[in-house]
């Protein structure tokens, strides 16, 4: 694939020794051509590829695979996702200027992305104000927003979040500490290079307006958030505040009729008078409890009262299955539970390549792959088993598109991946 | 001498002679894992470079027959290497220059060739031509097709790409014995293990390749493996590590599906080998 820098399309290292061990292409370092031997020794080192994940590579691609190297800024997150953000980011892209072939190709030192894309960012208010007037897109604001932003700025957004509740703070620092180190190596890493930039939601603290924050004093918006002729000013929420809730909801002659049908056989929990008198969750479980307790007063004597009681109480459930979920032991857990706040050390171990499928060759498109059929991890065959954290973390990071170890034992490649499967329950 | 040039612990012979000769002289198998230049696009059949296992290197350089060696083609150039580096550009340009003259006589004889033998169907077509545009027939024009010099465009002149090296590049000698950034086994005691026991069944004649396929260290096979299946799989057990009874039965259900046998191999402290053969067998 390679990517395009200053007009010149650049290759990867293992494309490259790919293309050359199929006879494409012909490389010269200091003037002089390289043998397949020294093209081995020069490309793969510790600090690009190694020479492991090379024969992942190119035993996928001699299959026909499309692998590309694995970004994990660029996998959208579920957020993202329910947003609907993702397909605004693909919309957006950066267009596309026409390749340059230059007369004498040099095998250039790869620079750091991050020194090309400031260089870049006062060029795209041109373009951003084009494509905002492009009549197709219709949430054309948004798509201007998301061009400009840039994902190389925690210290000022830090500082913003400060002013605000400390809850609010609380619940952005922690994933923001661990991300920030993901956010460093993101703005190093030479392969985002065709993306357009996206939002770290886990790094924009959104304030707490909630009536239980008693803050409302919202401070001046980060100006890298906005577009550039609108200014933010600092705002006092507490009249909004106040007003939230207030009007009364006027139903259609549907919906009317519908509350009328659900009234003859269902009671509204707010309609007792009990329950409105809770201000808040804590005591209205205080409520629930009290009123299983009263129930419970007509226990019969000779189950509650041994030393040994039922497991299960009448009124608790409904079926079968209910009854199961209830004496069950072992409780049905998923690989992605608890994923997102386990931390970033992995003992090294991550996600290498992204394989997409082979047949998809003509509709597949740089700035936009699409889902890979799955993500590659290559590891020595001679290596423990990962244990369940680093299970878990690869599992989260590759956002419900499977992963597969490719092991390596001195040339020879297998292909390993753990598979998920619920164990049947008996209920009918 | 036979060059294994280490790559991150990787052990890689470049050299199509050494290749055959490690197969042919020293019994040991290897396994190929570059492209075949041929056909690239395909997993079947691979080609050079040969990936030796870290213990057929290290048996190589005990016998004496074989160095390890590094490349050091990356680090700077030093003052005196930058004549030399001058004069192969010129000499590269030169061959480019010889063998571009060379293939332009070729493609010019054959393209004279081809003429000669389709002479008269040029010449037919020709006259056909002429009669329908309604011109004389002149039967002077005809020879001039071949005389006209014929260049080949140097865009199509054939490279070669050698997948050696051609001629002997800036190298280091690897000390096998003890370890380093791009030879991390010496000294490791389950490389050593292993390495006991592949002597071992080497000595007595057998072939021995690598045993992830089938849950173990090694393969071995009485002869060679492109004419036999494996005959037993070998797995190192080192002297006093607890071997937990599922692991043995897992390995022996494993080698009756596959029918094989499976050998477990112990290294002692006094040099010899121990083996232990599971067979599945009745209640005797």
């Amino acid at each position: 694939m390679g990517f395009t820098e200053h007009g010149k399309q650049c290759l990867l290292p293992e494309e490259a020794l790919y293309l050359l061990e199929c006879g494409s292409i012909q490389l010269f370092y200091r003037d002089l051509p390289l043998s397949i031997q020294e093209a081995y020794e020069i490309l793969l080192s510790q600090g690009t590829v190694s020479l492991l994940q090379y024969q992942v590579f190119s035993h996928l691609k001699r299959l026909g695979y499309i692998v590309l190297r694995f970004c994990p800024s660029v996998v959208p997150s579920q957020y993202e996702r329910k947003l609907n953000l993702d397909s605004y980011c693909k919309s957006t892209g950066k267009r596309h200027h026409k390749r340059k072939r230059s007369s004498s190709p040099r095998l250039q030192d790869k620079k750091q992305k991050v020194s090309g894309n400031p260089l870049e960012a006062p060029g795209t208010p041109e373009k951003a104000s084009e494509s905002c007037g492009d009549p197709k897109k219709p949430a054309s604001g948004e798509s201007c927003l998301s061009e400009k932003s840039k994902e190389s700025d925690p210290a000022s957004r830090e500082g913003q979040s400060s002013q605000v509740a400390t809850d609010a703070v609380q619940l952005s620092k922690s994933p923001s500490h661990s991300q920030a180190k993901t956010g460093d190596q993101a703005a190093g890493n030479s392969c985002s290079g065709t993306h357009p930039s996206r939002w770290d939601f886990t790094r924009i603290a959104f304030p707490n307006m909630a009536s239980d924050c008693p803050h409302t004093f919202l401070s001046q918006p980060d100006k890298t958030l906005l577009p550039e002729n609108v200014a933010g000013r600092e705002a006092d929420a507490t009249r909004w505040c106040k007003l939230v809730n207030q009007k009364r909801e006027k139903l259609t002659r549907k919906e009317q009729a519908q509350q009328e049908r659900e009234s003859r056989y269902k009671s509204s929990v707010n309609a007792d008078r009990e329950v409105r008198r809770c201000s808040n969750w804590q005591e209205y479980k205080a409520l629930l409890k009290q009123r299983s307790q009263h129930r419970a007063g007509r226990r019969p004597s000779h189950l509650w009262d041994q030393p040994v009681t039922p497991l299960v109480k009448p009124d608790q459930v409904a079926s079968a299955a209910a009854v199961l979920k209830q004496i069950s032991v072992l409780q049905p857990s998923h690989i992605l539970d608890g994923a997102s706040r386990l931390q970033e050390d992995m003992a090294g171990m991550k996600i290498d390549f992204s394989v997409y499928q082979a047949d998809a060759v003509a509709n597949f498109k740089k700035n936009d792959p699409g889902k890979p059929y799955a993500r590659m991890c290559a590891r020595r065959f001679d290596e423990p088993i990962p244990s369940l954290r680093v299970m878990k973390r690869l599992a989260y990071q590759s956002e419900d598109v499977p992963v597969v170890f490719a092991l390596v034992d001195n040339g020879e490649i297998a292909f390993y991946s753990f598979k998920e499967f619920k164990l049947p329950v008996d209920t009918y | 001498m036979i060059q294994i040039h280490v790559l991150q612990g990787a052990a890689l012979v470049w050299s199509a002679e050494d290749a055959r000769e490690i197969r042919e002289r020293f019994r040991l198998v290897g396994t190929l894992v570059g492209a075949l230049a041929r056909k690239p696009r395909q997993n079947t059949r691979l080609g050079l470079p040969l990936q030796l296992l870290p213990e057929e290197a290290r048996l190589l350089a005990e016998l004496g027959e074989a160095i390890l060696v590094r490349s050091t083609e990356t680090q700077p150039l030093a003052e005196g290497e930058e004549l030399n580096q001058a004069s192969e550009v010129e000499a590269y340009k030169q061959e480019l220059e010889e063998s571009y003259q060379e293939q332009q006589r070729l493609a010019g004889a054959e393209r004279g060739a081809l003429l000669a033998r389709l002479a008269d169907h040029i010449a037919e077509g020709r006259a056909r031509r002429r009669q329908e545009r309604g011109e004389a027939p002149d039967a002077g024009e005809d020879l001039g097709l071949l005389d006209s010099p014929f260049i080949l465009p140097r865009g199509s002149m054939m490279v070669q790409l050698p997948t050696a090296r051609c001629h002997s590049g800036r190298i280091e000698r690897v000390d096998w014995t003890s370890p380093s950034p791009d030879w991390p086994h010496a000294n490791c005691p389950a490389h050593e293990a292993r390495y006991h026991v592949f002597r071992e069944l080497w000595d007595r004649g057998y072939y021995l390749s690598g045993g992830s396929k089938f849950g173990g260290d090694f393969l071995v096979y009485p002869g060679d493996p492109l004419r036999f299946h494996a005959h037993y799989i070998a797995l190192c057990c080192p002297p006093g590590a607890p071997l937990p009874l599922c692991a043995l039965v897992a390995a022996a259900r494993l080698g009756t599906s596959v029918k094989k046998t499976v050998l477990l191999c112990s290294p002692s402290p006094s040099g010899t080998v121990a083996f232990t053969s599971l067979q599945w067998s009745g209640l005797q």
